[in-house]
């Protein structure tokens, strides 16, 4: 529910039941007051029939008096100080009466006086009263709707804005992503905290590639010092058969730590938008490049390379990293393949898709692209190959989908 | 012929040195960018080694100075930087060949025969161990002055192996160096096998010895002993 709804909703009920209170009140008051005045009238009468009594009828003369609204009769019992005024039921339309009552005495005969007065009024004060209160709460109703949508169209203007920066930031971006000023204190606070956050956020992020990017570069020197003893020593005629193998084991590892902080690099250099492309390139011509390149291996593990080339499918893509991403994906089809297994390479103006027969078992799709998920299931997997192609494609407009099924595993790229 | 090494890096650069030396180099070093500027300054060398990152400079300056002094001398820039962008300002800066840490001694090696080769103007550009002749303007191999006919792979293994004579090189110096940086971290170098048999069998056809010896299996050694 929208926060200005909610308001509203608020707002509403509480105005419910204060109206419903100040109409009571208001009614009460005027209820009174109408008693009031009535209790007036009703004794002002009663004087003056005790007047007209007291006047006109002689003494040992009895007079009655019977209309329905008011009854004078002589009655045999001792006379009342004071009148006694109550509401009576029974009138027409189910209304009550206001009644006095007294039995007085004039020339020692007691007369009872019985004199009411309809109520119509008050029923009408009740009606009124009501009719304008919901006047009051329909206005209400309608003012309210009407500033709310004034006030969510101006003065939460500065949040939706905010709201839509959020949204449009992504790392990368984050150094230009400035929350404004605006003129309300609660939103300054929130965008002061924000700007704050982004930057924040920005330099950790910065520090963490350089970290990557330095820590990768600074690590290539130590690589070659090992890399280059472990050759001397090989050089060694008199060396033992199983030394020259340690040596050969560590020297593949030293590799593979070579180009696992190679991959780690290209990885934060991608991140930094180190390769900026500056035009066009058919994925046609690289694919060629890499089947040529990795014919040795394809050969070696008896594999049938099939293409279908229709269009050919063209990126905006650094040369360097359209090396890459069909490098990457070539190299995992034939490292994942079987002797004797096939690679279908299907490129048509929209898609691009390589295919290859696997004994693997299907990866979850979400933890094929991190880095490291698929590590350990080859020796020579490095486990950053499909976390480059990913980040390639996510950076470039472009999607990847991975299937695995019936032991062919396939990807596809498409543009967004 | 005499190569200048400069590299900061004390263990990688007598790792350089022990290797060279051995192939017949005389090698000279500087460990900073003040040091290499006097050395440069003093002495002819044939080919440099210059690191990029040094303390006091950029090896980058050490080229320009080099070119700006018009010296003959080879270059080969030693990085710990690989993209494109590194290899391209190296390269336009002057320098003859690009190289990127880690490296095999082996591939050094033949990069600086490279360089010195295409360096030396007029003379027969002509690598040869015993009976066996490279022609390396022309890739023409000759076996007792008599022609072999070799592939592209089995041409350049054997260069390699030339050039490298008596050293213990692995399947994947020679996987990199022959069939380029993609296949130095592939499953298995076994495709190596049998394009050095093919090799092995032209050359001992057209009567040279028996120069290629495995090393525990583990790669080769072109040697007469």
């Amino acid at each position: 529910m929208r926060l200005l709804t909610k308001t509203t909703l608020y707002f509403l009920s509480a105005m419910t039941i204060l109206l419903m209170v100040a109409g009571y009140i208001i009614f009460r008051r005027f209820s009174t007051e109408l008693d009031n005045r009535s209790d007036k009238e009703l004794l002002q009468e009663e004087a003056a029939w005790i007047a007209y009594l007291q006047s006109e009828v002689a003494g040992g003369i009895t007079f009655s008096l019977r209309t329905p609204e008011i009854s004078i009769y002589p009655v045999d019992a001792p006379p009342n100080d004071y009148a006694s005024i109550t509401d009576v039921k029974g009138g027409p339309n189910g209304l009550s009466y206001r009644q006095l009552s007294q039995v007085v005495s004039i020339y020692d005969i007691s007369y009872q006086f019985n004199i009411r007065k309809s109520q119509a009024q008050k029923a009408a004060l009740v009606a009124s009263t009501t009719k304008i209160l919901l006047l009051i709460f329909v206005g209400l109703l309608i003012a309210t709707l009407l500033f709310n949508w004034l006030i969510s169209r101006n003065l939460w203007n500065p949040f939706y804005r905010a709201l839509q920066t959020i949204r449009e930031t992504n790392l990368q971006s984050m150094q230009g992503t400035h929350f404004e000023e605006t003129d309300t204190k609660e939103f300054n606070e929130l965008n002061a905290a924000l700007n704050a956050m982004t930057k924040k956020i920005h330099s950790d992020f910065v520090n963490m590639k350089e970290f990557t990017e330095n820590a990768a570069h600074e690590m290539q020197t130590p690589l070659s010092v090992m890399q280059s003893k472990l050759e001397l020593l090989l050089q060694n005629e008199n060396l033992p058969e199983e030394d020259v193998q340690l040596i050969l084991d560590a020297s593949t590892a030293l590799q593979r730590l070579s180009k696992l902080n190679q991959g780690l690099l290209l990885l934060a250099k991608i991140e930094n938008d180190q390769y900026k492309a500056t035009e066009s390139l058919g994925l046609k011509a690289v694919t060629e490049k890499y089947l040529g390149l990795f014919s040795e291996l394809v050969q070696d593990k008896h594999l049938k390379i099939n293409t279908h080339f229709e269009n050919d499918f063209l990126v905006r893509l650094h040369p360097l990293l359209a090396d890459s991403l069909v490098s990457n994906l070539l190299e995992n089809a034939i490292r994942y393949n079987y002797e004797g297994g096939s690679i279908d390479i299907r490129i048509t103006g929209k898609s691009y898709a390589i295919s290859n027969t696997s004994l693997q078992s299907p990866i979850p799709g979400e933890k094929l692209f991190k880095r490291f998920a698929a590590s350990g299931r080859e020796a020579s997997s490095n486990g950053l190959g499909l976390a480059i192609v990913k980040k390639i494609v996510d950076m470039h407009g472009l999607a990847i989908r991975y299937a695995a099924q019936q032991g062919v595993t396939s990807f596809e790229i498409t543009r967004l | 012929m005499k190569l200048l090494i400069v590299e900061d890096e004390k263990a990688l650069r007598e790792s350089m040195i022990q290797y060279l030396e051995y192939q017949g180099y005389l090698c000279e070093t500087a460990d900073n960018f003040p040091a290499a500027m006097e050395k440069i300054r003093q002495f002819n060398y044939d080919c440099i080694l210059v690191d990029i990152g040094l303390p006091n400079g950029s090896g980058l300056d050490i080229v320009k100075a080099l070119k700006d002094m018009e010296s003959k001398a080879g270059i080969i820039i030693i990085s710990a930087k690989n993209s494109l962008e590194d290899k391209l300002t190296g390269l336009e800066s002057g320098s003859d060949d690009y190289l990127t840490k880690p490296f095999h001694l082996s591939e050094l090696n033949a990069r600086i025969n490279a360089v010195l080769r295409r360096r030396t103007f007029g003379g027969e550009k002509v690598i040869s161990f015993n009976e066996i002749k490279l022609n390396t303007d022309a890739q023409i191999i000759t076996v007792n002055d008599k022609a072999v006919a070799l592939t592209e792979k089995e041409y350049r293994l054997l260069e390699y192996f030339i050039v490298n004579q008596r050293r213990v090189l692995t399947k994947p110096a020679i996987a990199s160096h022959v069939w380029g940086d993609e296949y130095e971290y592939v499953d298995n170098h076994d495709f190596i096998y049998t394009h050095i048999r093919n090799l092995r069998k032209k050359l001992l056809d057209a009567g040279s010895g028996d120069y290629i010896k495995t090393v525990h299996g583990s790669g080769y050694r072109f040697t007469d002993n």
